[in-house]
């Protein structure tokens, strides 16, 4: 802050202008490191609105005048044009099913429309040489320079707040994992276009201020290399940092100004070849490389508070209680005339645990995945908890009270174990957006989960610095902490060593009779199961071949040649 | 002296900070079969990944077969004919199980005879070459991890948790067969494994690690082995 105070008294006039129109472009910067760098959105796009922005003022101030009134109106226009765009884009971008791939192409076509239609505005748009000599706002360069300095400072402050808050860590969670966002109730499609939609502002005022600033407004500024030029900005300062994408952007916008003059072609060359060198050689950007080298270590890693877990306050259960938990009535999956599913009847009740054995390739997990994602299914009715799921993404049915864990554990790479849980809670505790938690709820059941497999001792880690089995025990505390009513789980204990399988064996227990869940357990540990389970269901090529108690079951003539093979092998040494 | 199929020497690694194996020494001789067992986070994939080459070491020696490969990157470890089965599901989900399969080969001479071998280990692969291995189940893509690596015919095959998701009839047959293609190929094997029982039954001798220390070594014929095992997994 002091350096921005001081430095028009140091600076002169040329070096100082080209600041400004730096610090509005740092801005965009930001927005485009919340996009790409925290959420994983390659976006080229953010230049549309920023050129949104610019020619909101341009257009105001050449055609009506210029006043503080026309000043409102001309922000409040741009503010609501590039909102309007921003939210038909994300809604083109992140619908259901979208790829990642999909949405970058479409921010790589929106400025180019943009230009476009900048470039056929005739006179009313000033078309490729743009709008010129209009009045704007009666500042001295100095006051510019306070106001745009202390505007950049101010929203990277909130930036870097609600990054570092407990909301924030949803955008990481979207980049690392959104199937499991979605399986934790999160709609990562809503989730996406607010977040297009608020960058979108911020961008739009930033070009709003360039235009005011500089008195100049040409479609270069809502086009798609200047949209590239920002990335290289990121990338070079760092991304996922939000300080270093703009220090990069001010950095090299200064230095273009002074070498691109001199130096016209060579400057070009030499930008491009330093973004191939620090991409090559330093791949997480200036800013992350020179903090490692200079700033002492705990620096880096003690900015995150510890967390205590606490016990959650018992939640009401609302309105009566469903008798059908979960309900499949003649659901079927074939991909093509490959038929995987074949008319499944299948009803649990709150209370039971069912266990669904089957030889490999019988289609259970196929079965698990039409229970919760509407669109899986080619045929038949699923009911959670008495709501028709119809073909709606998998966040709804968890919102009528699905939990359900993955056969391969599917959890956040690069968020920690504490961070993760919290995550889980999104739903029921909503997060802050300023700031950090010092207190993690959780149900009773998921901090048993915790302490049996000493993940309680863990919630630093990240994830990805987990064992396998873990990671499995990190989902299903995950899934827990949701308190869902219905669960579905396929091989929760795989990876876990006989010890923790017991233990945990006693949590699934205690979640059926203490608390009236109703489980789907896909297992092959025949033992596990059989001490565990209510009800078995076998389930063989597709359809369901029998279905009974525990000892019918496994003692069935059926089950041991399908499935459990010969009579029990002779344990301990072979010679 | 007989050379090891592999052997460690006080090997220490693990990731970044986190030094998860502390002075490890292990050997293998050839035609063995080495369970390691323990319990969750104690280091037996991170030893499998430091001996393949995918983790470096802070200290210690990796020999294979007499050559020392403590510092070779993983693509030249394997052509010393070092097979890696991961726990993970590491397959080419959008290459047909031929595909998968051949990658394990230099060339295609030997494919058909391999492959007859892994229709007999594994007989869901049989008339099915041409379906893509992201279709297959969970269970099925497991066994195809561990059939690829066997194709290569390696003289050493590193095994991280198979049976994990197989159900009760294909975990017997699967220890048969990795028996049958140790008798009749001399190969050496490191499997890590949780399920205590399958270990037993597979291997000649048993470790097991401890926060990234071999804390036990023993024959599985010794019949206080399961207890010895399960006296050590339980704390």
């Amino acid at each position: 802050m002091l350096v921005v105070a001081v430095a028009p008294f140091m600076l002169d006039s040329y070096t100082l202008s080209i600041l400004v129109r730096a610090i509005f472009f740092a801005m965009l910067a930001l927005t485009v490191d919340i996009l790409w760098g925290y959420t994983g959105v390659l976006t080229f796009g953010q230049s549309a609105f920023f050129g949104a922005g610019a020619y909101a003022a341009g257009l105001v101030f050449t055609h009506l005048g210029f006043s503080p009134e026309m000043a409102a109106l001309a922000l409040g226009e741009a503010l609501l044009s590039a909102g309007l765009i921003a939210l038909l884009v994300g809604w083109l971008s992140f619908y259901h099913g979208a790829t990642p791939l999909y949405a970058s192409v479409i921010s790589l076509v929106l400025p180019i429309v943009m230009t476009q239609l900048l470039f056929s505005g005739g006179t009313f748009t000033g078309s490729s040489s743009g709008l010129t000599g209009y009045v704007s706002f009666d500042l001295s360069l100095e006051a510019w320079f306070w106001w745009a300095g202390f505007a950049l400072i101010a929203i990277t402050a909130l930036a870097w707040r609600f990054v570092h808050s407990d909301a924030g860590r949803l955008l990481v969670a979207t980049r690392d994992n959104e199937m499991r966002c979605s399986y934790l109730g999160i709609n990562t499609s809503t989730l996406k276009i607010g977040l297009l939609v608020a960058t979108a502002l911020v961008a739009a005022v930033a070009g709003f201020g360039y235009a005011s600033f500089s008195g100049v407004v040409a479609p270069e500024l809502a086009g798609f290399v200047f949209g590239t030029e920002i990335i290289i900005w990121v990338a070079l300062g760092g991304r996922g940092t939000l300080i270093g994408p703009v220090f990069g952007a001010l950095l090299i916008e200064c230095a273009s100004a002074y070498l691109g003059g001199s130096l016209p072609y060579v400057w070009k060359l030499l930008l491009g070849a330093a973004f191939v060198g620090v991409i090559v050689l330093l791949p997480q950007g200036l800013l992350p490389a020179l903090l490692a080298r200079w700033l002492p270590k705990h620096w880096a890693t003690s900015a995150k508070p510890a967390v205590t877990l606490v016990e959650a306050a018992a939640r009401p259960t609302s309105g009566a209680q469903a008798t059908e938990a979960v309900a499949l009535r003649g659901v079927g999956k074939h991909y093509g005339s490959l038929r995987v599913l074949k008319d499944i009847d299948l009803v649990a009740a709150p209370g039971e645990l069912v266990s669904l054995i089957g030889p490999n390739g019988a289609g259970k997990t196929t079965l698990m995945r039409c229970m919760s994602d509407g669109a899986e299914r080619s045929s038949g009715t699923v009911h959670i908890a008495g709501n028709d799921i119809g073909r709606a993404p998998p966040y709804v049915a968890v919102r009528y009270g699905l939990g359900r864990k993955f056969q391969t554990a599917n959890v956040f790479a690069t968020l920690t174990v504490a961070e993760s849980l919290r995550i889980a809670r999104t739903r029921l505790d909503p997060p802050s957006l300023w700031r950090r938690a010092e207190q993690l709820a959780l149900p009773a059941y998921a901090l048993a989960v915790l302490q049996v497999t000493q993940l309680d001792k863990k919630l630093d880690t990240e994830a990805r610095n987990l064992s396998h089995g873990e990671q499995q025990a990190l989902e299903l505390a995950m899934v827990l902490a949701m308190e869902p009513r219905v669960l579905l789980l396929d091989e929760p204990t795989a990876g876990l060593t006989l010890a923790e399988r017991t233990l945990i064996g006693q949590v699934f227990l205690d979640l059926t009779h203490r608390f009236g869940l109703c489980l789907l357990l896909v297992e092959h540990d025949i033992e596990f199961v059989r001490e565990i389970s209510t009800r078995l269901v076998v389930l063989h090529e597709g359809h369901i071949a029998m279905q009974g108690s525990v000892q019918e079951v496994v003692e069935s003539e059926l089950v041991r040649t399908i499935y459990s093979g010969a009579a029990a092998t002779p344990h301990g040494a072979s010679a | 002296m007989i050379i090891p199929a592999l052997e460690l020497k006080d090997v220490e690694s693990g990731y970044e900070q986190a030094m998860v194996l502390r002075g490890v020494s292990l050997q293998i001789a050839p035609g063995e079969i080495m369970a390691l067992l323990g319990k969750n986070g104690m280091g037996k994939t991170t030893l499998l990944k430091a001996v393949i080459g995918y983790l470096p070491k802070r200290a210690g020696t990796v020999q294979v077969f007499g050559q020392d490969v403590t510092h070779w990157p993983a693509h030249r470890v394997a052509r010393q004919r070092v097979a890696y089965s991961p726990q993970e599901q590491a397959l080419f989900a959008e290459l047909s199980i031929r595909d998968n399969l051949r990658l394990g080969l230099s060339s295609d001479k030997g494919f058909d005879e391999g492959y007859a071998a892994m229709t007999e280990h594994f007989p869901f692969l049989a008339g099915r070459l041409a379906q893509l291995a992201g279709t297959l189940s969970g269970g099925e893509q497991k066994m195809l991890v561990v059939a690829r690596a066997l194709m290569m015919r390696p003289r050493l095959i590193l095994i991280d948790e198979i049976t994990e998701g197989l159900q009760p009839s294909v975990i017997t047959r699967l220890a048969a067969s990795l028996r049958r293609e140790r008798a009749t190929h001399g190969t050496a094997m490191l499997i890590v494994e949780q399920n205590v029982g399958f270990a037993l039954q597979v291997a000649d001798r048993y470790s097991v690690l401890k926060r990234g220390e071999i804390v036990a070594v023993g024959a599985t014929a010794d019949p206080s082995a399961e207890q010895i095992i399960n006296s050590q997994l339980q704390v």
